[in-house]
């Protein structure tokens, strides 16, 4: 049965309150961080962008797997911020993994769920027997226009999940896929700021593929939202997530855990698959995981997961991607551990590190 | 050279930088002795104040050196970062 | 071994905007050819140090350019690169031509025109003598010194006060050369005040960029009067501090030392006058120690009782010019430089910088942060 065999997360360490991004167009933070539900968003170092964060994350999933990196047979890297509009990520974070050469890289791209598209055509290359063993990424260093609503959540962050059929941590029981022509939130060639058509990216957008890739999941399945512990839904803000859940019957008890956006804002292509990971951190063996991604323009993944008991061994390790010898790791990089380790900075401080002056 | 560690044996920070560095200025340049034998010079990222002390553990990471110009490839390298 | 200098001179070194580099090299070479009484013709060959003409003026082949602009038509001419080194290791093949057999006659042409450049640039450039991994960390030159410095500190005590007393020297000594780049002598606490350039260095704690050209003619004749060089010698240690064995020392510098006090069968405590490569304070205190003219770790403590001091000097007057840092560093004309002051002293020609009775000279001149030095000893 394929599934995620080990999985790694990244979350840049700098925090910037939106309060602070509020204040410096005179806005009230109070009304902000309620309307959206988040505090706080991970800004990367002035250096980082989606291909160091890629990097991180595999180097995290592959340390805690023990696997050797040339037996990964697939990369596939999910962003909206690729370094370049020609030129793959994917080639760039398999050399530096020391994959060596024999691999299938792919750079995809999607909005937001160009990482779990991924997962999907990683899935059927393994049960198919073309692959043993493929890694999916979803990393960004999201853009947005000062100013403007969406700077109050474009966030950092990067996940990889090592895919595989031998002793998984989580089987892939099901998987949906739901698409349309949606316009909602695009960014054309050459152009620096995505661009966005406000409250269409709701309703028509986001709440028609969530619920529409859902629907046809519990049909596939046969399931309700009983039958699942945790459920995760794709996080551009803290609203969405919330409501999407509760129309689809889920209870706050099973969301929560999953709900890292409150904390680091939305980081894109690396959302839905952070909420996961948060959850594979605490999660025990036998429990179902209802996930379903979103990405503008449009389009949903739906997923099915169930943790298996090589979960509790993959929890003990430490995923910081550190060579052990000889250094006693203090941590073990959990999602929670990430969103903990925080610096503060200012406005000023955030426009330069994300490149604005 | 990743997810490598050691510690500081020299540091300073570079106020006047070269020309491909200077939307970086200052930051840190230090000696590292690496915890499985010999040494690098490298730029220190994800500092505070704190860090930059003789015996500060740090680790190997990739990050961007510089930012190229419109139609440059990207260079990346080694940096270190502190750990706890 | 012997090789005499009949000529010396030297242009002044500063920030001379209006000054090319050809007309350097014909201030400096003309004044050289005049004090040793030859033609130009006579020249067979000539060596030119430099390091930036490359990249900062788009001329490599500076063999051939000066050779033209001087008018040693069809003479052998070559261009030396060694970084900071450059002019030492010019006369040090100068000197190699001589005795080879090959020439009887050469002009050694140190020249460097380095202020016209944006800093940042100046700054790029200058890091071609450090490792490709110190480029790519960002490291500036002063910072791989600044790195040392704060070796030296730790293991030593060595501190900031210490520095700033090598710069109190050299600028008190610049202030009696009527060629140095500045004129006024300055104060520890002036030091200590300037700003951070790269930590702990200040800005008096660094070698100004600047503009000059020195020169040289050697020839194999000798007459009683000549002054001669009597050791020549270079050594070289890994490019970049990462890689060397010790922190606290040039091990290049006491290699060439050690090869040339043999060369010239002296020892450091004959050496009446010497011209340090102080291309930054903490330099010349590891060049006092490594020279072997003090012990490890006592360097700091004699500088700063004075006893290198013109005046006070209890052993040797180190860098009576004022040094890189009093006098000045157009990069390619600093090792020539420091021989024609070594040659000035030992004729008595000094004027206000005159070290009573000096009969021997050692210039010391390094590349990069130790990954070349070059020894010359001169004798009366």
């Amino acid at each position: 049965m394929v599934g995620i065999v080990s999985y790694g997360t990244y979350i840049p360490k700098y925090r910037i309150r939106l309060g602070d991004i509020a204040s410096a167009w005179k806005k009230q933070g109070e009304e902000v961080v309620s309307s959206l539900r988040v505090a706080e968003k991970a800004v990367p170092a002035a250096d980082e962008d989606a291909v160091t964060i890629a990097l991180e994350a595999a180097l995290r999933a592959l340390s805690s797997s023990g696997l050797n990196p040339e037996s990964i047979e697939g990369l596939f890297v999910g962003s909206e911020s690729h370094p370049y509009a020609v030129n793959p990520t994917s080639t760039i974070v398999g050399e530096l993994l020391g994959i060596g050469n024999n691999y299938l890289a792919t750079d995809l791209e999607f909005a937001c769920k160009a990482a779990t598209s991924g997962i999907q055509s990683l899935a059927g290359l393994i049960a198919s027997g073309q692959m043993r063993y493929g890694m999916a990424i979803g990393a960004d260093t999201a853009q947005s226009k000062p100013h403007d609503v969406l700077e109050y959540t474009s966030a950092a962050a990067g996940v990889a999940y090592i895919m595989g059929n031998k002793k998984p941590i989580a089987e892939l029981l099901a998987y949906t896929s739901y698409s349309s022509d949606t316009p909602d939130f695009w960014r054309r060639d050459g152009v620096q700021y995505p661009s966005h058509a406000g409250r269409f990216t709701g309703e028509p957008a986001y709440f028609a593929h969530v619920m529409g890739s859902a629907t046809r999941l519990f049909e596939k399945t046969k399931t309700q939202p009983s039958d699942y512990q945790y459920c995760v839904f794709h996080m551009p803000n803290g609203r969405f997530p919330r409501d999407a859940a509760k129309r689809l019957g889920f209870t706050d008890a099973q969301l929560a855990p999953s709900l890292v956006v409150d904390h680091i804002g939305n980081p894109y292509s690396a959302s839905t698959m952070i909420g996961l990971s948060a959850l594979l951190d605490i999660a025990k063996p036998g429990e179902k995981i209802f996930m379903v991604s979103y990405g503008s323009g449009a389009g949903s993944d739906g997923f099915v997961w169930k943790t298996t008991k090589e979960l509790v061994k993959s929890q003990k390790f430490p995923r910081s991607g550190i060579q052990l010898r000889g250094t006693k790791v203090k941590s073990k990089d959990t999602v929670q551990d990430q969103i903990e380790r925080k610096t503060y900075i200012d406005y000023v401080q955030y426009l330069k590190q994300t490149h604005k002056i | 050279m990743l997810g490598r560690t050691g510690n500081i044996i020299s540091w300073t920070i570079v106020r006047v930088p070269p020309a491909d560095f200077f939307d970086q200025a200052p930051y840190p340049v230090v000696l590292i002795e690496l915890d499985d034998g010999g040494r690098i010079t490298a730029q220190l990222v994800d500092w505070e104040d704190r860090n930059l002390k003789i015996g500060q553990k740090v680790t190997t990471i990739v990050r961007r050196i510089i930012k190229p110009n419109t139609e440059g490839v990207i260079p990346y390298g080694i940096k270190v970062k502190p750990l706890w | 071994m012997k090789v005499s200098i009949i000529g010396v001179a030297t242009t002044k070194f500063g920030e001379l905007w209006s000054v090319s580099p050809r007309a350097l090299a014909h201030e400096a070479m003309s004044g050289a050819l005049k004090d040793a009484g030859i033609e130009n013709g006579r020249i067979q060959a000539l060596f030119v140090g430099n390091m930036l003409s490359g990249m900062l003026g788009g001329q490599e082949h500076l063999g051939a350019f000066f050779a033209e602009e001087l008018g040693f038509s069809h003479a052998a001419a070559i261009k030396i690169e060694g970084a900071c080194a450059s002019g030492g290791l010019a006369i040090h093949a100068a000197v190699s031509g001589i005795l080879s057999g090959q020439y009887e006659t050469v002009a050694v042409l140190g020249v460097e025109k380095m202020t016209d450049h944006k800093p940042e640039d100046v700054a790029a450039a200058l890091m071609g003598a450090g490792s490709s991994q110190e480029r790519a960390s960002g490291c500036t030159f002063p910072g791989l010194y600044a790195i040392l410095a704060r070796v030296h500190m730790l293991k030593f005590g060595t501190t900031q006060e210490d520095m700033a007393a090598v710069a109190v020297k050299n600028h008190y000594h610049a202030s009696l050369n009527p060629n140095a780049q500045f004129h006024r002598p300055i104060t520890i606490e002036a030091v200590l005040k300037s700003h951070k350039v790269t930590d702990p260095l200040t800005l008096l704690d660094c070698s100004p960029i600047s503009d000059g050209a020195s020169a040289l003619i050697l020839s194999i004749k000798h007459q009683a009067s000549s002054i001669n060089i009597v050791a020549s010698s270079v050594a070289t240690d890994t490019l970049g501090l990462a890689e060397r064995n010790n922190l606290t020392q040039l091990q290049a510098t006491k290699e060439a030392a050690m090869r040339a006090y043999k060369q010239a069968g002296i020892e450091a405590k004959d050496i009446d006058v010497a011209e340090v490569h102080d291309c930054f304070t903490i330099a010349e205190i590891l060049a006092l120690e490594d020279l072997g003219i003090t012990k490890k770790g006592d360097a700091a403590g004699g500088i700063r009782r004075g006893e290198f001091t013109l005046g006070s000097a209890k052993r040797v007057v180190v860098n009576p010019s004022g040094g890189l840092k009093g006098c000045g560093h157009p990069i390619g004309a600093t090792g020539v430089k420091q021989v024609v002051e070594l040659v000035e002293q030992l004729r008595g020609e000094a004027g206000k910088r005159q070290v009573k009775d000096a009969r021997v000279g050692l210039a010391h001149n390094v590349g990069g942060s130790g990954a070349t030095a070059v020894v010359h000893i001169l004798k009366k």
